[in-house]
């Protein structure tokens, strides 16, 4: 194959990920050079097949971030395919780079309501959570080959969310329309020992804290010197929170 | 012509269906594995996979070579291809004739390549690389597609006869897609049939998918949702295909509705009375098509 075809490759991929191209602007506008020929209204729905496989993949992993960003949606949706083309067929990476897309947004525009951030942060958790139990391939936190047996570390399946408020009802059976509270609120996202998904629950801080220093693999007498902190340790094992080393 | 023997019938695996396709083994000869599931999937999801091999035969298929696209192949990626294809001790690797992605975009869905003499001499140098590098058989799976190059110049069939005599692959025929491409393109899908060789399709594809009714267009346009019942008109082509072909394996693909399980069993049950009527002979005469071109 020559170079030009790989150009009308990326010169096709560019315009079927484009929202010209996806919402069905094409009407007066001209397709890139290298398309001519091709009917665009194919192109159209070529864009739409792929668009609404991709958009299945994020909006099941933010479906109440979807439900709560109402009508902003679809101009929000419009904005995010030309800001954020795909890159990788995985949910979890269409997912992240949504959530990216919206943190950025929300920093120009703050979000409405206020807490819609903890609620979006809360489904990538559940979602990165849920990728991880499933055990895919590690990202990030290689293992370190100088760690010895019996060293703990945060298990790599579990998300820390320190919250501005308190989005925990939303999460529960038939709590989509929950108001949560403003106030600090430790959160771990994790699938709880005898779970099949992802659970929100609340940590006290000091666990919290704990929890977010363990991000290495660490000699387990640092923590466990007394008999009270011994039990903490073997407690957040026993829960699948902390991860021992074999 | 009557068939002497049947190929395998079974599904395409899906995790979600998953409790659902062990505790039902009985019913398929076969299942099809996502080689791409085996080597992105979690743990849990590998184990699962691999804890059916040596239950029943199973099949291997791949969603993320993108031969198609104008650069090198990842030999890395096709090395634990191999890897998965042997523990799943499978009989063939198959792929889409197709293109996904470019660097630094990934569209995850199949898009056509223009059909020419000059793709096909690459396609065919790529495959070769595909079969030194994976130990069985490589089968290529013809896609749909909803429009195409304006420099093509070959016909669906010819490109593939090119590129499958040439690179010694074989024909994993998706007969809903030469269905789909028929009715939304204008050709006759028999005339597609008629001109594969004799012993060129080795296994085959079924699915059925949904009519969108498009005001642009001004006529409907057949789309490969893989998430409803196989169209009448699709086994008609499949009983016609095994008059002249004889597929190691049939399998039913469903990725959509996957709830409707009684669709998927009723749709198995299909596949095989039109097996069991080439067998028998009893293939219908074609359909009058109204070819387009």
């Amino acid at each position: 194959m020559t170079d030009r075809l790989l150009q009308r490759q990326a010169s096709l991929l560019a315009y079927l990920t484009s929202a010209a191209a996806i919402f069905g602007e094409h009407a007066g506008a001209s397709v890139p050079r290298p398309l001519r020929g091709i009917e665009p209204h194919l192109l159209h729905l070529e864009a739409q097949f792929s668009y609404d496989k991709r958009m299945a993949k994020i909006a099941g992993a933010f479906p109440r971030t979807f439900a709560m960003l109402g009508d902003d949606l679809d101009a929000l949706l419009r904005e995010f395919v030309d800001a954020c083309p795909p890159v990788d067929i995985s949910r979890i990476v269409n997912a992240r780079q949504f959530h990216d897309f919206l943190v950025a947004r929300w920093r120009r525009s703050p979000p409405e309501p206020a807490y819609l951030p903890e609620v979006a942060a809360c489904e990538l958790a559940c979602g990165s959570v849920h990728t991880a139990h499933d055990g895919a391939p590690a990202q990030g936190a290689p293992l370190d080959p100088g760690a010895p047996a019996g060293s703990i570390r945060r298990h790599s399946g579990v998300v820390l969310l320190r919250c501005a408020y308190d989005v925990r009802p939303i999460f529960e059976d038939g709590g989509e329309d929950a108001e949560p509270v403003a106030r600090d609120t430790p959160l771990v996202v994790a699938v709880p020992v005898g779970h099949s998904g992802p659970r929100v629950a609340e940590l006290p801080p000091v666990v919290f804290d704990l929890l977010a220093s363990l991000d290495e693999w660490t000699d387990p007498s640092a923590f466990a010197d007394t008999a009270e902190a011994e039990e903490l340790l073997l407690d957040l094992i026993d829960h699948g929170l902390v991860e021992v080393r074999a | 012509m009557t068939i002497t023997s049947g190929p395998a019938v079974g599904i395409g695996y899906r995790e979600i269906i998953g409790d659902w396709t062990r505790a039902n083994l009985d019913r398929f000869d076969v299942l099809e594995i996502t080689v791409d599931h085996c080597i992105y999937g979690g743990e849990a999801q590998r184990a699962a996979i691999f804890d059916l091999a040596g239950r029943l035969p199973l099949t291997a298929h791949g969603i993320g070579l993108s031969i198609g696209t104008d650069v090198p192949l990842d030999l890395a990626y096709l090395d634990r291809v191999a890897e998965i294809v042997e523990r799943l001790a499978a009989p063939a690797y198959s792929e889409h004739l197709a293109f996904t992605r470019v660097p630094g975009r990934d569209l995850a869905n199949l898009l056509p390549l223009p059909k020419t003499e000059a793709v096909a001499e690459a396609i065919i140098a790529k495959v070769r690389t595909v079969k030194s590098r994976v130990p069985v058989p490589f089968l290529l799976e013809n896609i749909t597609y909803a429009f195409d190059w304006p420099d093509s110049n070959l016909s669906d069939a010819e490109f593939l006869n090119l590129i499958c005599r040439e690179s010694g692959a074989g024909l994993l025929l998706d007969i809903e897609n030469l269905h789909l491409n028929a009715t939304n393109h204008g050709f006759d899908p028999y005339a597609f049939l008629d001109a594969l060789p004799a012993g060129l399709v080795q296994e085959v594809h079924l699915a059925g998918g949904v009519t969108l009714q498009d005001e642009v267009l001004g006529r409907p346009f057949l789309s490969d949702s893989h998430s409803h019942p196989t169209p009448d008109a699709a086994l008609d082509l499949l009983g016609h295909m095994l008059t002249r072909q004889q597929p190691a394996a049939i399998i039913l693909e469903r990725d959509d509705r996957l709830d409707a399980v009684d669709e998927i069993l009723d749709d198995i049950g299909r596949i095989r009375a039109r097996i069991a009527a080439a067998r028998s002979g009893q293939v219908h005469d074609r359909p009058i098509v109204a070819a387009a071109g």
